[in-house]
């Protein structure tokens, strides 16, 4: 909600605090601040008002309210001076469902056509992020961003009969002020007349009784809808106007005179020729006042903290409600607008924010035995560490996926319109992308794993899912014996048998999934997570990756027997330097050794790759010469 | 033979860990939940009612009608199966909070629960948001708890996990579950950062459990992990935890 820190002013005759400084006190007593911004010569606050609190503080006047609350400074009254009633002209209003409107409220007025707001109104407006629409659509609008109620005007002339508050009948079309035409059912409520519809109910008003620049009568609608049907009106057609985000959140019928006297007394300033006709006020069910019975001390303790009971009485009072005492019993009665204080546990959170949190001193509660352990996630993290320990990671991967049995209703995109029914095909397309990356990791087999959740028609099923890859193919190894012996490691370290489990293998890649569901039946866990002995977690910052791909060169070095292994590492060093390529070094290993007659070959892999750009064949081609330059020099041979 | 590398842990269950050890310390065993949840379960029992604004809070993935259980029933946690009563649409869980009223159904207070939970929000995504991600809950149902004790823990567990000197404060708030509800921020490179929303369980959320309010009283707090995740490391960017790349994940 976006509050105008001039409009607010108008509030008070004392200056209120500077915008950054009622910023931060409505941030420690009220709402979170979403920003503020100089207007002008005006200062917009951009207040995220909760649906807790939205009864009563879409508005202006509601942190008027607050702010008087929290500075203790006087609130000037809003109610402005009625207008004279001048003409007998009358609306006939009927309200079908009282259920669904509670209150309804109208006004004729007869206005001498007028083009174009004030400034001072237009400006407002402005500052808030809405346009001028027509002078008596704005005085409407601004009522609502003063204190609340949403109201409306129709054209007069082109109103047939009375204005009757019904359900729509299934089909009934209406076509709303922004052209669009809708078609409407008997859960919908319009405003309408005899010759149909003129508005969706707290939603949106119709183009037939658009109020115009030659509008010269109009009806005023001061009223109150139900929120329930107001909010599944407004999703079903999802339209979300102004009036109708207030009407879901409930306001009170206790509104709609004050919001009445001032569109009046604002239409007269507007056009000071308009003659107004009779109030006319439909209640059909009165609002009724809450009143809590509360025990002050029960604040004391839930806040945990001594609040002064007559700095908790100030509070109260300042908020606006009214307190009986008796017996050390405070019986409050609740302000209308206040919907949302209903039980002592809201009494407690107004005594404790406004008085302030900062004043709670923390401490923690008594010490109780140790906790009981639970079976899956002792499973889980004991899982975690064994396959750590044999060298492999541990991935997340998405749960919204393409393809399988349990469907979104409305998916961010085709390609996450299910929940995952396996983790093996995740775990497939993973192994593969840092295959790609072997060189660059080091690594010669990627082994992964992931534990999460799958869901199938039958129901959702905990799932450790074990995937290995071998980068390059090698005599003796294979992704599946890697995979067979870790399962046989993991049953063997758990002591819980591992019978099922489904393989799936392409040759390079194999994955398995086992059911932790099914294995913590038969897995007896450790007495306490002590017998863990968690590794500290990192505190390693994020390098970034680079987006662009690498190059892997393999140079083998014949030397003489006895040169060490480091002493040829430095001369291939010195080689990278002098091609000025030391940054692009990624990753080097020492792969491979073996000795012919009185001399040793050493291999080496290099890996390079820029962070801003491709690297071409002919850079690290001409990286390889330097070295070999190096190499030469020493004498020695490249193989 | 080179000895075997160790392979790495994902930086979020790291920082799991590093989490529970500290709530472990003080009392609070792990509870976990299905991430398909009931609407019951999600929404109704934590006193954010069908057609009430606070549903707007979290956009949720909801499953595609036609595939309700057929028993009306549901596997809980600890296996126990809850006879016939309605539990509504069923949905991708939208908050580690649903977990409150499982554990609550099936334990005798006084207990302190820990519950770290992957978790969906149907959102656009981009560098800062994903439609999964991490939270852990904290519930603590005792006989007399107050907003010091709540206060006082969460300052203990981010002086644990952040040094002693950092810095909280803590903001009124909304959340249908607690009253009264309350956010903290911690002071990170001169900022403040909101890291954890919290609050004194709400009577309909204990009466929800099968808990009288007049004997229980609790609180509940619940930390993002992936934002916890990112600021730890400097990640700049939230899909980076989620793409299996171990560019990524050998990094920690």
């Amino acid at each position: 909600m976006k509050i105008s820190h001039n409009w607010l002013q108008t509030y008070f005759d004392e200056k209120i605090p500077a915008p950054l400084k009622l910023a931060e006190l409505i941030t420690f007593h009220s709402f979170e601040i979403e920003g503020v911004e100089k207007v002008g010569n005006d200062s917009v606050i951009d207040v995220k008002v909760l649906p807790d609190r939205a009864h009563n503080c879409l508005c202006h006047k509601g942190i008027a309210d607050e702010i008087a609350v929290m500075t203790k400074q006087a609130l000037k009254s809003r109610a402005a001076k009625a207008v004279e009633t001048d003409r007998e002209t009358k609306p006939d209003i009927k309200i079908e469902d009282k259920v669904f409107c509670a209150r309804y409220m109208g006004r004729c007025v007869e206005i001498d056509p007028i083009k174009a707001s004030p400034p001072w109104l237009k400006n407002f407006l402005t500052a808030l992020g809405q346009r001028s629409i027509a002078p008596m659509v704005d005085a409407a609008n601004l009522v609502m961003f003063d204190i609340g109620q949403p109201m409306h005007v129709f054209d007069a002339d082109k109103v047939k009969g009375a204005i009757t508050v019904r359900a729509a009948k299934q089909g009934e079309k209406i076509t709303l002020l922004d052209g669009q035409e809708i078609s409407l059912t008997p859960d919908d409520f319009l405003i309408a007349d005899d010759e149909g519809p003129l508005g969706v109910a707290g939603v949106k008003g119709g183009k037939r009784a658009e109020v115009t620049p030659s509008t010269k009568r109009l009806i005023i609608e001061s009223a109150h809808f139900n929120p329930i049907a107001v909010r599944r009106t407004a999703t079903r057609l999802d339209i979300r106007s102004e009036a109708s985000k207030r009407f879901e959140n409930e306001i009170t019928p206790e509104l709609a005179p004050l919001a009445m006297n001032n569109v009046s007394a604002l239409i007269k300033e507007i056009c000071p020729e308009a003659r107004f006709g009779p109030i006319i006020d439909v209640y059909l069910v009165k609002a009724v006042q809450t009143v809590i019975d509360f025990d002050p001390a029960y604040a004391d303790q839930r806040l945990g903290m001594k609040v002064p009971r007559d700095e908790a009485k100030d509070i109260l009072t300042r908020l606006g409600i009214a307190i009986l005492e008796k017996d050390d019993r405070w019986s409050l009665t609740i302000p209308f607008e206040r919907l949302d204080l209903r039980i002592p546990e809201d009494i407690v959170e107004e005594i404790g924010r406004i008085y302030g949190y900062d004043h709670i001193k923390g401490v923690l509660p008594e010490k109780i035995a140790d906790p009981l352990v639970l079976a899956m996630f002792y499973l889980m993290e004991h899982i975690r560490s064994i396959l750590i320990s044999a060298g492999f990671s541990e991935v997340s991967l998405y749960t919204l996926v393409p393809k399988g049995e349990i469907e979104i209703a409305k998916p961010l995109a085709r390609d996450k319109a299910f929940a995952r029914k396996n983790l093996t095909d995740g775990l497939l397309v993973c192994l593969e992308k840092n295959v790609q990356n072997a060189d660059l990791l080091g690594l010669e087999e990627i082994k992964i794993f992931e534990i999460g959740h799958i869901f199938s028609r039958e129901g959702e099923s905990v799932m450790l899912g074990l995937g290995a890859a071998q980068v390059k193919k090698a005599k003796g190894v294979s992704s599946e014996k890697v995979i067979s012996a870790t399962v046989s490691l993991l049953g063997n370290e758990l002591r819980t048998p591992i019978s099922k489990h489904k393989i799936t293998a392409d040759g390079l890649h194999t994955v398995t999934e086992l059911n932790l569901d099914e294995i913590v039946k038969e897995f007896k866990p450790g007495v306490s997570y002590g017998d863990f002995n968690f590794e500290p977690a990192s505190n390693n910052r994020y390098a970034k990756i680079s987006p662009f791909p690498f190059i892997t060169r393999d140079i083998a070095i014949l030397v003489p027997e006895a040169t060490e292994v480091r002493v040829v590492w430095e001369s291939v060093l010195k080689g990278i330097k002098k091609a000025g390529a030391l940054e692009l070094l990624v990753r080097h290993s020492f792969f491979d050794m073996f000795k012919k007659g009185n001399e040793t070959s050493y291999a080496f892999r290099l890996v390079f790759q820029s962070m801003d750009r491709t690297l071409t064949d002919v850079e690290a081609n001409k990286i390889m010469e330097r070295i070999n330059e190096e190499i030469e020099m020493e004498k020695w041979q490249v193989r | 033979m080179v000895p075997m590398e160790r392979g790495h842990l994902h930086p979020i269950t790291q920082t799991i860990r590093e989490i529970y050890a500290v709530f472990y310390e003080l009392g609070f065993e792990v509870a976990l939940g299905p991430e398909l949840e009931y609407e019951y379960y999600n929404f109704d029992a934590l006193n954010i009612p069908a057609d009430h604004p606070s549903r707007d809070m979290q956009d949720t993935f909801w499953i595609k009608e036609g595939l309700k259980d057929a028993q009306g029933g549901v596997k809980n946690v600890s296996g126990t199966d809850f006879p016939g009563r309605n539990l509504g649409r069923r949905l991708l869980t939208t908050q580690t909070s649903a977990v409150q009223i499982r554990f609550m159904e099936s334990h005798k207070p006084p207990f302190r629960v820990f519950v770290p939970g992957k978790v969906f929000r149907n959102e656009a995504t981009d560098a800062t948001h994903e439609a999964q991600f991490y939270q852990v809950e904290g519930l603590l149902v005792d006989r007399n708890v107050s907003l010091a004790q709540l206060i006082g823990t969460l300052e203990h567990a981010l002086k644990k996990l952040f040094g002693e000197k950092s810095e909280m404060r803590f903001r009124p708030s909304y959340f249908p579950f607690v009253e009264p509800a309350i956010e903290g921020d911690l002071k990170w490179k001169d900022k403040w950062l909101e890291i954890v929303g919290a609050g004194l369980v709400h009577p309909h959320v204990l009466r929800a459990g099968g808990l009288d309010p007049k004997e229980w009283q609790g609180f509940a707090f619940a930390f993002g992990i992936d934002r916890l995740v990112m600021l730890k490391h400097a990640i700049p960017d939230i899909r980076l935890l989620y793409n299996g790349d171990l560019r990524f994940i050998d990094q920690f």
